[in-house]
């Protein structure tokens, strides 16, 4: 097998923006990931690092396969899709919240009969539930999960909340939390032991420079 | 209606050719290096009854299993592992034999992974059990098979060794709860520092310190120094100890630079007591080998006897290592009767194989379809017998 460089895939869009200054932190030439066109791979000038851009479940997907290194990805689909790799560490960045949100002033867990929940996160809204031991009906939806108890689909929803701006406007409100939410750097197992010195190298510069860590 | 009857069910297929002789190279070369040290082969069947992968240390996740009903309506499962049957095979039918035991095998199982996961639901391993034995010469003999085996896959390889006994020890007297006690292994298991760190901080014992540490205790020799300083109990030390030096006496056996130390190998399947052992190659994201010492498993199944074993994924190392080497070869000749010299051409092809020969018998009319047959693949020599057996040879 050649020796190819250390991969890291970077989860598109705003962890991706994060994750490059973080990058660009450390030291690394960055000029390729800013003015990345359409390109999927990128190098990086002077290192033996290239850059994998992919969708989070995709980036998971990539490094349990070990064709990618390192990954950064949210906690949100770690938890929704689960998988075999070493979660290094919390980068501290992109942080959120699941939450189980209701109509203003309903009274979620009041009562016996079965609830309905509308989410795009079905395996994290049934182990939060399951923990609870409370029965509910799981409705997957693909779009804007608030729509769901508004149009009378479902008693409540399990999603990802940032300021609950969204929540608000649609007489939504947080009922409770189901798990904080941040970025996380991880790494495929074999690649963690094949080539332990550069990788825990470039995590040792990661975790010095990612300076929203222990906010 | 949706028929199914082109296609073979998610997560298995059909091997062709190459990746055949692929396989069967690895097999090969892992049978004749089992045997050349004195192992025997066993054989055990494909269905096995549900009870055998559900009792107290054996315990498999029943949604990982394809499990099926017999004619008396008891549940059965499609083998899901290789160590069970033959643990419940030396608690049984070689009740008799004197330990220690020294098993292996070839062949297939199959689980069930997440859908679109791009995993094998069936796959071959190899893999040695030796039962019963003392265990330090067992251990010894355990990892440099496993070094060997490893070394058929692919000459880089790494043997990284373990011992969840420090887990095991260090657990009770941290004094977690039985959920948390599964949390934490988790969060060793996957490395997952700052879950671990969080869950840590509510207990403050020296072993907290310890179990917090294990994870991060991996890599070389360099790796027991550091692990020193966290072993406060005499028992832990002298565990210590006897991994030191096991990993010593591999690495005088095979290049140093092969062998790894993870203190932080806690592997999930509860029927491991005592050191545990991965074997990783480059190219392939999981490890090709796992094994380990599973003391308990026997007298689970009604037989107290020590054990250790291991098993390498045959799949992976064939796919990954060899398909692109190994090459399956034309034959040397090919032979064409046509009608009336059938026999004739028969009785040639005896003659060439028993020169050493490899042969196509061709199946064709007329001659002209068979030498175009012989230039498309790669056949050198045409012979053309005649019905009196008469031979005709021509180079293509």
């Amino acid at each position: 097998m050649e020796n190819r460089k250390v991969r890291i895939a970077l989860t598109k869009g705003r962890i991706e923006n994060k994750a490059v200054d973080l990058l660009e932190k450390i030291g690394y030439d960055v000029t390729d990931l800013r003015n990345k066109g359409r390109r999927l791979i990128l190098s990086v000038p002077g290192e033996d690092i290239e850059v994998v851009l992919a969708k989070a479940a995709d980036v998971i997907t990539y490094v349990e396969h070990g064709v990618c290194d390192l990954g950064v990805v949210g906690k949100d689909t770690i938890m929704e899709h689960g998988g075999k790799f070493f979660e290094i560490s919390d980068l501290g960045f992109g942080k959120c919240r699941f939450a189980l949100a209701v109509k203003k002033g309903t009274d979620f867990y009041k009562g016996y009969g079965v609830k309905t929940v509308a989410t795009k996160y079905p395996e994290v809204t049934r182990r939060f539930f399951e923990a609870k031991g409370m029965d509910v009906d799981i409705v997957k939806i693909e779009g804007s999960v608030e729509l769901a108890p508004l149009v009378g689909l479902s008693d409540g929803i399990v999603d990802i909340v940032e300021t609950g701006t969204t929540l608000k406007e649609n007489g939504l409100e947080v009922y409770d939390t189901v798990a904080p939410i941040s970025a996380r750097l991880i790494v495929n197992t074999v690649s963690m032991k094949l080539k332990q010195e550069r990788i825990s190298e470039i995590v040792r510069l990661i975790e010095e420079n990612c300076d929203d860590k222990n906010n | 209606m949706k028929r199914y009857d082109l296609l073979t069910p998610e997560g298995t297929r059909d091997l062709l050719f190459e990746e055949c002789a692929a396989k069967r190279a690895i097999t090969e070369k892992l049978t004749e290096l089992f045997k050349s040290y004195g192992y025997s082969e066993v054989m055990t069947p494909g269905l096995e009854f549900f009870d055998v992968f559900n009792g107290k240390v054996r315990y498999f996740p029943q949604e990982t299993m394809y499990k099926l009903v017999d004619g008396k309506n008891r549940l059965m499962v499609l083998r899901p592992d290789n160590t069970m049957p033959i643990a419940r095979l030396a608690a049984t039918r070689l009740s008799g034999e004197k330990l220690p035991l020294k098993l292996f095998y070839n062949q297939s199982v199959f689980m069930v992974n997440p859908k679109n996961s791009g995993r094998d639901d069936e796959f071959t391993q190899s893999g040695i059990e030796i039962i019963g034995g003392e265990s330090g010469a067992a251990d010894y003999e355990a990892l440099a098979l496993a070094a060997k085996a490893l070394a058929v896959c692919d000459e880089d390889y790494r043997l990284e060794i373990g011992d969840n006994g420090f887990f095991r020890e260090l657990i009770p007297q941290l004094g977690a709860k039985d959920e948390q006690e599964e949390s934490i292994r988790e969060f060793i298991e996957t490395k997952n520092y700052p879950a671990l760190n969080e869950i840590l901080s509510d207990f403050d014992s020296g072993a907290a310190e310890s179990v917090r540490k294990l994870p991060a205790l991996f890599g070389g020799e360099e790796v027991f120094a550091e692990a020193e300083k966290y072993m406060f109990t005499d028992s832990l030390r002298a565990r210590l100890k006897a991994l030191k030096a096991l990993y010593e006496g591999i690495c005088g056996i095979c290049s140093a630079d092969r062998i790894r130390v993870d203190l932080g190998l806690v592997h999930k399947k509860n029927y491991y007591t005592g050191i545990l052992f991965r074997g990783y190659v480059e190219g392939y994201g999981r490890p090709v080998l796992s094994g380990g010492r599973y003391d308990k498993l026997l007298g689970d199944f009604g037989r107290e006897a020590a054990a250790i074993g291991f098993a390498v994924n045959v799949e992976a190392a064939a796919k990954f290592l060899y398909a692109r080497e190994v090459k399956t070869s034309s034959p040397d000749v090919l032979v064409h009767g046509g009608r009336g010299a059938e026999a004739a051409a028969l009785r040639h092809c005896e003659k060439l194989i028993s020169e050493g020969l490899r042969v196509y018998h061709s199946l064709f009319d007329s001659p002209k379809c068979a030498a175009e047959y012989a230039k498309e693949n790669n056949i050198r020599r045409v012979d053309t017998v005649s019905a009196d057996g008469s031979v005709e040879s021509t180079e293509v």
